[in-house]
């Protein structure tokens, strides 16, 4: 089994790096291509999928969850060919240890520390790690939750990249990270109260600061703004892809054995 | 009508910092105590027009705000933010602006009685 | 001799090794030895204990450094080494977490859908 993951990541090595078009990719590729007759398109604007790399990134999925079983939830695969981990939030330090130092996967290094609010959640807060490993070319994403008041292990002793995302989560979320160096707030102005990038809190925010000629300093005063908030329903009433009506699946679920 | 009790929910959750009340409630003293320490020197660094009596006052406005609160996870997060704000002042990162704005005296009090909601236009 | 010995390896803050055979089979020893005593079903020490076993092999049978970095074609015998090292930190850290046991805890039951649920119908 290790010689046939070998070799996939000899192949994931070597193979030329596949340039994508950025900007022209849609993401789903109409069903009537499948006829007989269709000519050869030159100036293709969709991207072609590959089901080389999809198989391997799905073999790599199961190869983690094989060796992860106690924290890996469900493994997931985009429709840009980007695989995903969903993680319990218990498992942050060893899913990422594993990845970073294992010989098969070597993600050395930490792009970005996402966190998201989805506020209709009883767990509000994801907290998404994008690694990369340069042996092998190849991305990966982690993702967690957690609620406003449980805390998620810092991962700053694995990359210590990490120092300044997990300020900048706790800034802007209030998500706060356990064992960090030094928790404090990163964005925000000194005496700001609340976490912005919250759903609940308003887009221009609840005070205003200006210069007071009187007393001569910066002060800080409840918003007043000239014109009242106006929200626009951009929604159209009619559906706007009838076709394709079976729920445009944009992440695939890669099947791994599970042992309940 | 039969009275129906609140039953309260206990659930097992991770801790934050503290387990229990006690360790929760030694926290809080020992965050208000730092800042009273503290307030001596904040009225001479910022050279706030204020006394330290005022700002002592202020203070115990700010921890009695939240007296009521039983959560402890709630406690530990309130202390955090109250010790990341301490380190700010102790450190001058912030500045007379940011200290006064705990004053509020800018602020005008919001209309309460009927005429007085009538005259700015607000319901 | 095999030819000249390597000056560096070109890389930042990683000296040329001085005995890699010797380096690279200590630590495959320690490695193998972490991992007998994790349970015979994990697949963790399956998987793991296949790759150092090859190694080693190519190890054992190459005595030129050149070589064995060919065979093993993962980078210089110095980043051979390192990965090394980080597996033996890995395979003791995962002596505590014990990952091959069933899942610790399942998501609540919306926790992964997307799009998320709409609260109110969209009309």
């Amino acid at each position: 089994m290790a010689s046939i993951l070998r070799q996939i990541t000899k192949t994931l090595r070597t193979s030329s790096n596949r340039n994508v078009v950025a900007c022209n990719f849609a993401r789903f590729q109409s069903t009537e291509t499948s006829s007989a007759q269709a000519p050869v398109e030159t100036r293709p604007t969709v991207r072609k999928s590959d089901p080389m790399q999809r198989t391997q990134l799905k073999d790599f999925g199961k190869y983690v969850a094989d060796c992860l079983p106690k924290f890996i939830q469900k493994v997931q695969l985009t429709a840009g060919n980007e695989l995903e981990l969903l993680i319990a939030p218990e498992g942050v330090l060893p899913v990422l240890q594993f990845l970073k130092d294992h010989h098969n996967c070597q993600f050395e290094n930490l792009a970005d520390i996402a966190g998201m609010d989805v506020p209709s959640r009883p767990n509000r807060f994801e907290v998404i790690y994008n690694i990369l490993s340069l042996r092998f070319n190849s991305r990966i994403r982690v993702k967690t939750y957690t609620d406003e008041l449980t805390p998620i292990e810092s991962c700053n002793n694995i990359y210590k990249a990490a120092n300044w995302y997990e300020r900048e989560i706790w800034d802007m979320y209030g998500v706060f990270f356990a064992n960090h160096p030094d928790l404090r707030r990163i964005l925000t102005d000194y005496g700001f109260e609340g976490h912005p990038f919250r759903k609940d809190f308003p887009l221009s925010g609840y005070v205003e600061v200006r210069y007071d000629d009187e007393k001569k300093r910066v002060v800080v005063e409840p918003l007043e703004l000239a014109q009242e908030f106006r929200k626009f329903e951009l929604a159209a009433p009619w559906e706007q892809f009838p076709k394709f009506r079976p729920a445009l699946a944009s992440v695939e679920e890669v099947k791994t054995d599970k042992k309940e | 009508m039969a009275q129906q009790t609140v039953r309260q929910t206990i659930k097992q959750v991770k801790p934050i910092l503290s387990l229990d009340k006690e360790e929760a409630r030694k926290r809080v003293v020992s965050l208000y105590k730092a800042w009273f320490r503290q307030l001596p020197y904040i009225v001479k660094q910022y050279d706030m027009p204020k006394s330290v009596e005022q700002l002592r006052d202020r203070l115990r406005e700010e921890f009695n705000k939240h007296q009521d609160i039983k959560d402890v996870r709630i406690v530990d997060m309130l202390v955090i933010k109250g010790q990341m704000e301490l380190m700010e002042t102790v450190n001058m990162w912030k500045q007379k602006g940011h200290m006064m704005a705990y004053f509020k005296d800018t602020w005008e009090p919001k209309p309460k009685d009927f005429l007085s909601k009538f005259l700015s236009g607000k319901d | 001799m095999s030819g000249a010995v390597k000056r560096a390896t070109g890389l930042t803050g990683l000296a040329v090794a001085t005995n890699p055979h010797k380096a690279l089979g200590t630590l495959y020893g320690k490695i193998l030895r972490t991992l007998q005593k994790m349970p015979e079903h994990a697949a963790y020490r399956k998987h793991t204990e296949a790759i150092i076993k090859e190694r080693s092999e190519i190890l054992t049978t190459t005595p030129a450094v050149e070589e064995v970095e060919k065979k093993i074609n993962c980078g210089q015998i110095e980043e051979v080494i390192v990965q090394a090292e980080n597996e033996l930190v890995l395979s003791r850290k995962m002596l505590t977490w014990k990952p091959w046991e069933p899942l610790v805890n399942q998501p609540p039951p919306s926790q992964w859908r997307w799009p998320p649920a709409q609260a109110v119908q969209q009309r």
